[in-house]
């Protein structure tokens, strides 16, 4: 039985290689197959995002306000961006999120899909109850945070109040407006959670009965079987964590009516470029910030990608 | 999975997809076609609520009065302060609606933009004039000579207070501050702070609707010269105002009180609703809010005191209804306009609405100016600033907001942080 | 003896973890229940006040009546369905495409896919409007539902994920007994994907049934609207109806649940290839 967990990370590490050089040979063969099982989504691409991007890189070399079209301007929006105070605050902003932002939703997520992995009594309920915050309304989301973190009755002050510490004034505060988002965009978790519940699910049941045989703890099952299957999908919700950390809008918009407030350090990235887009009629000045940030989470991604062949282990290998 | 259980889904999944392209094809059809044959009018509006009745009131007498033409109203979110995604859309799609509700604010951003018809024409034709408005209603409908809206709406702002914590403290509820140094006096009164957390705090400057226009005219500030293009941002009394304001801000902790009102500029979570805070600025929509939140509460509203305790002003945004660039029906369209800013559609409006007209006359016929607090509301308005009709309005009222937060917070003085928005807006304007 | 009762331990200290972090994730469902539930005075009390006194189960009926619930409920649900539908159709099999079969182009496509998502919708919002305006889809419902049948990026990226982590054993048996390619996927492969093909499409269910700008700039006749455009109905200049406004949130998150609740079970045993085998 010990053949099975190596078996497994045969998969996973070595077998990559061979089964690689093996497939090349075939692929003329099957690229006809490969292209017509993708033919949806390439029609899908040029029909409904293809037009719309190579507008955008037009749009951000041109004045272009919606109303009307403008005129073409080389790259003054980009020159005009790298001396805009609040683009490279909103940068910060938006890095700040995000640094903490996605570590902390991987190991929370995956640390609660574990726990929602067991088999306990009632457990369908458990898992309904953490799916829920995603369900409700932004704008009731963000009243009821205001609520919990406020410094006078908040319930989050009360708790550190009875243990003696004296809480900061959350949202209130330059320094606490942030984390106070982060601790709020945690709350609806649920997403990446049930996508890690669906990876724990196609984990082989009989790598755990191999593992079993061997006497492997749970620690050691956690991490030589659990983790390194569930990498996939982990890096899934790195991938999209990040993208997502940098588009962050809805939340801290509605929660301070388009407003960045306090002092503009809730004044994310795309919360800036939507202003300059609908609001100060500057759809090329938005256009240019949405291909620098383009650039950016390219940039990120392709590390993530790269570093990818390390530490992702896809069984189908 | 079942092979032939799934063919059959495919299959029944492939028919109802058909159908439904068939039926929305044909609704495409129909839907198209209307505003072709008969006079259609088609009006996009965002208003619920009593608004919603009004707007409703309005077209049914309309169109009454003119059975060849028919409105069709339709309500569409997000319309309106800054927030116009669907109309924007539409204009550069090239199928507008006839009639567009409007906020006035931005009158002067979209006519620069080509977007909106002017009215000039008509409205010397039909006689409607300046003087049938509150000169800053007309201001705002305006953008380099043309009109561009007709006004259907306005609004005011002064200060509330809570008549029982008047009491409470010992200050007489019918007196309420008129000078700063009052406005200071009273507030120290009636703040409780227990520990280093407020019980309640008297008053905020830049709470709910006390926006930095406000102070800034206060002061005898100004903002904007039409004539020359010069934006005053750093106006000597907008100084002082800000000045004013930080110091404000200083004596109570700035992060202390915005911890207590919350991010939120105003709204959701109204401190003044639940007894929190004694005194703030609002609109008299605030006023609505009231009646429905907090029904029992006794509170007063005053003119926002001044330094000297006279010279009392505020400033009036409000909506209006424009049409937009490349609209089918603007005949029909204007008729509409003429009849909803005309003394008639005015009164219906307001009266269900309980938005205040641009019309001084219709104010005072349907008895504003005798209940107690709207009257305050209606005898200020004589005296009313409209905010600078210029192209750059938002990033002017942005950058301000911004302006309040940094120097308030400690973040580069007031002089430094006006003299940056001046810049940036007088930039803007230049491009 | 021993690991026994270490694991008993073990499991409950799991569960007392589970009971004490679901108190924190029941909050802002509670909440927004309780404010459905409470007359429009009790909503600013201070300090807050969690159980509605007297409860106003009135919210529910009003609501359904200031704005046309049923109808905006039945064209949410047929715009859902749809669009979910199609991201349940093409995803799986383009996904498919780009896990398990090699073609020429095939990681530029992946990367494109990836790349796609990078651009905020902001800026192409306006573009995309433009082209759909042009063949004459405004002002219908098929803005909302045709592009899922030709995928999604989050979607497509997301099976891959799945499928890249399958054997490729079971694939090559079935090669050798001379199965098609779309039979493996149809027959073999998809069924093994299960979960996660629930998974996309609840996640598609969920973010077509709260879209908000989708509806707002492509639907133009009231009769279309959508339920979260009907939401926006209860805010107003005056102040927003809150308890309203959350009857009709809640009402609005109970089919997600009930979705929720069916499909998690599929979660609950990992897959087993012996049967297969």
């Amino acid at each position: 039985m010990k053949n099975k967990m190596n078996q497994a990370n045969h998969f996973s590490a070595t077998a990559g290689i061979q089964s690689e050089m093996k497939r090349k040979s075939k692929i003329a063969g099957s690229s006809l197959n490969g292209w017509l099982f993708a033919l949806p989504w390439v029609i899908g691409l040029i029909l409904f995002y293809a037009f719309p991007l190579f507008s955008s890189i037009y749009f951000s070399f041109t004045t272009y306000s919606i109303l009307s079209p403008g005129e073409f301007i080389g790259l003054a929006n980009y020159k005009q961006l790298m001396n805009d105070g609040l683009f490279w605050q909103s940068i910060y902003n938006t890095i700040y999120f995000a640094v903490f932002f996605v570590p902390l939703s991987i190991i929370i997520g995956v640390a609660l899909a574990m726990m929602l992995n067991m088999k306990v009594k009632g457990m369908a309920v458990y898992r309904t109850i953490f799916f829920l915050p995603t369900l409700v309304p932004h704008v009731a989301l963000a009243v009821l945070w205001m609520w919990l973190l406020n410094p006078g009755f908040g319930l989050v002050n009360g708790v550190l109040d009875a243990i003696g510490i004296t809480g900061p004034n959350w949202l209130g505060s330059v320094t606490w407006s942030k984390p106070s988002l982060i601790l709020m965009s945690l709350w609806a978790i649920g997403q990446p959670v049930i996508i890690y519940l669906a990876g724990l699910g196609d984990i082989p049941q009989e790598l755990y009965e191999a593992a079993d045989v061997d006497g492997a703890s749970w620690l050691q099952k956690t991490f030589k079987v659990t983790l390194p299957l569930l990498t996939p999908v982990i890096f899934f919700n790195l991938v999209m964590g990040a993208i997502g950390a940098f588009q962050q809008f809805t939340l801290p918009y509605t929660m301070t009516q388009g407003q960045g407030t306090p002092d503009n350090s809730l004044t994310f990235y795309v919360m800036y470029l939507y202003d300059n887009a609908f609001k100060y009629f500057k759809m090329g000045y938005a256009s240019a910030m949405a291909w620098i940030l383009f650039i950016v989470i390219m940039l990120l991604t392709a590390v993530i990608f790269l570093s990818s062949r390390r530490w992702v282990h896809y069984q189908g290998r | 999975m079942n092979n032939t259980k799934l063919n059959k889904l495919i299959l029944s999944i492939g028919l109802l997809m058909v159908s439904v392209l068939v039926a929305c094809s044909s609704d495409e059809e129909s839907g198209g076609s209307s505003s072709g044959d008969a006079n259609t009018v088609e009006v996009w509006h965002s208003m619920t609520d009593t608004s919603g009745e009004a707007i409703e009131q309005v077209i049914e007498e309309f169109e009454q009065q003119n059975p060849d033409i028919k409105i069709e109203a339709t309500y569409v979110a997000n319309q309106g302060e800054g927030q116009n995604e669907k109309l924007l859309t539409a204009i550069a799609g090239g199928n507008p609606p006839d009639v567009a509700y409007f906020d006035r604010f931005e009158v002067a951003a979209w006519a620069a933009q080509g977007s909106l018809e002017p009215l000039t024409e008509l409205a010397e034709q039909d006689g409607i004039t300046e003087d049938n408005y509150y000169g800053f209603a007309w201001e705002e409908a305006s953008f380099e000579d043309d009109l561009y809206a007709i006004p259907t709406t306005t609004d005011s702002r002064l200060l509330f207070y809570n008549k029982d914590h008047f009491e409470e403290v010992g200050l007489d509820p019918e007196n309420p501050p008129t000078t700063l140094d009052e406005l200071e006096a009273a507030a120290e009164k009636l703040t409780i702070k227990e520990g280093n957390r407020f019980e309640r705090i008297g008053f905020i400057p830049w709470y709910g609707q006390g926006w930095f226009y406000g102070w800034g005219w206060s002061f005898g500030g100004d903002f904007y010269d039409p004539e020359s293009g010069e934006v005053t941002a750093d106006h000597p009394q907008n100084v002082e105002a800000l000045e004013w304001m930080t110091e404000f801000g200083q004596e109570y902790g700035v992060e202390d009180i915005a911890g207590f009102t919350d991010s939120q500029g105003s709204g959701a979570m109204d401190p003044f609703v639940s007894g929190q805070l004694s005194m703030k600025i609002d609109g008299n929509f605030g006023v609505a809010s009231l009646e429905k939140f907090a029904p029992d509460l006794n509170y007063g509203v005053t003119p926002i005191p001044t330094p000297t305790g006279d010279n009392f002003t505020t400033w009036s945004g409000g909506w209006s209804v424009v049409i937009p660039k490349g609209a089918n029906n603007q005949d029909g369209a204007w008729e509409f306009l003429k009849f909803f800013g005309s003394e008639e559609g005015q009164r219906i409006f307001s009266e269900t609405s309980r938005d205040f007209s641009v019309i001084e006359s219709v104010n005072e016929s349907l008895g504003y100016t005798e209940d107690p607090v709207f009257a305050e509301f209606i005898n200020i308005l004589p005296e009313s600033n409209a905010r600078p009709v210029m192209t750059e309005g938002s990033l002017y009222w942005n950058a301000l907001a911004d302006a309040v937060e940094a120097s308030t917070r400690g973040n580069g003085t007031p002089q430094e942080n006006l003299e940056k928005v001046t810049q940036q807006v007088t930039e803007a304007l230049g491009e | 003896m021993q690991p026994k009762v270490k694991h008993n331990l073990l499991r409950t200290f799991a569960h007392l973890g589970l009971l004490i972090a679901s108190a924190f994730f029941l909050v802002p469902f509670l909440w927004m229940v309780s404010t459905s539930l409470k007359p429009v005075t009790q909503i600013f009390t201070y300090p807050p006040e969690f159980i509605p006194n007297p409860f106003q189960w009135s919210n529910y009926i009003e609501a359904t009546e200031y704005i046309p619930f049923f109808t905006y409920l039945s064209n949410t649900t047929i715009i859902t369905v749809f669009s979910t539908i199609g991201v349940v159709l093409s995803c799986p099999l383009v996904a498919y495409s780009f896990a398990k079969l090699e073609w020429k182009g095939r990681n530029t496509m992946f990367i494109i896919t990836i790349a796609v998502m990078m651009i905020p919708m902001q800026v192409t919002m306006i573009p995309l409007f433009l082209l759909f305006n042009k063949i004459g889809w405004v002002g219908t419902p098929l803005p909302l539902i045709v592009p899922a049948f030709f995928g999604v990026p989050f979607s497509i990226f997301l099976m891959r994920q799945f499928f890249m982590g399958l054997p490729n054993t079971l694939r090559d048996a079935a090669k050798i007994d001379g199965a098609s390619e779309f039979r493996i996927y149809w027959q073999i492969m998809l069924p093994l994907a299960k979960p996660a093909v629930l998974a996309v499409g609840l996640f598609q269910f969920m973010n077509v049934w709260t879209d908000f700008i989708g509806p707002l700039l492509y639907l133009t006749n009231e009769s279309q609207y959508t339920l979260s455009l009907g939401l926006q109905q209860f805010q107003s200049q005056k102040g927003t109806e809150w308890g309203l406004m959350m009857a009709v949130s809640t009402m609005m998150t109970v089919p997600i649940i009930v979705l929720f609740f069916f499909m998690q079970r599929t979660f609950i045993q990992g897959i087993t290839f012996s049967g297969i085998k």
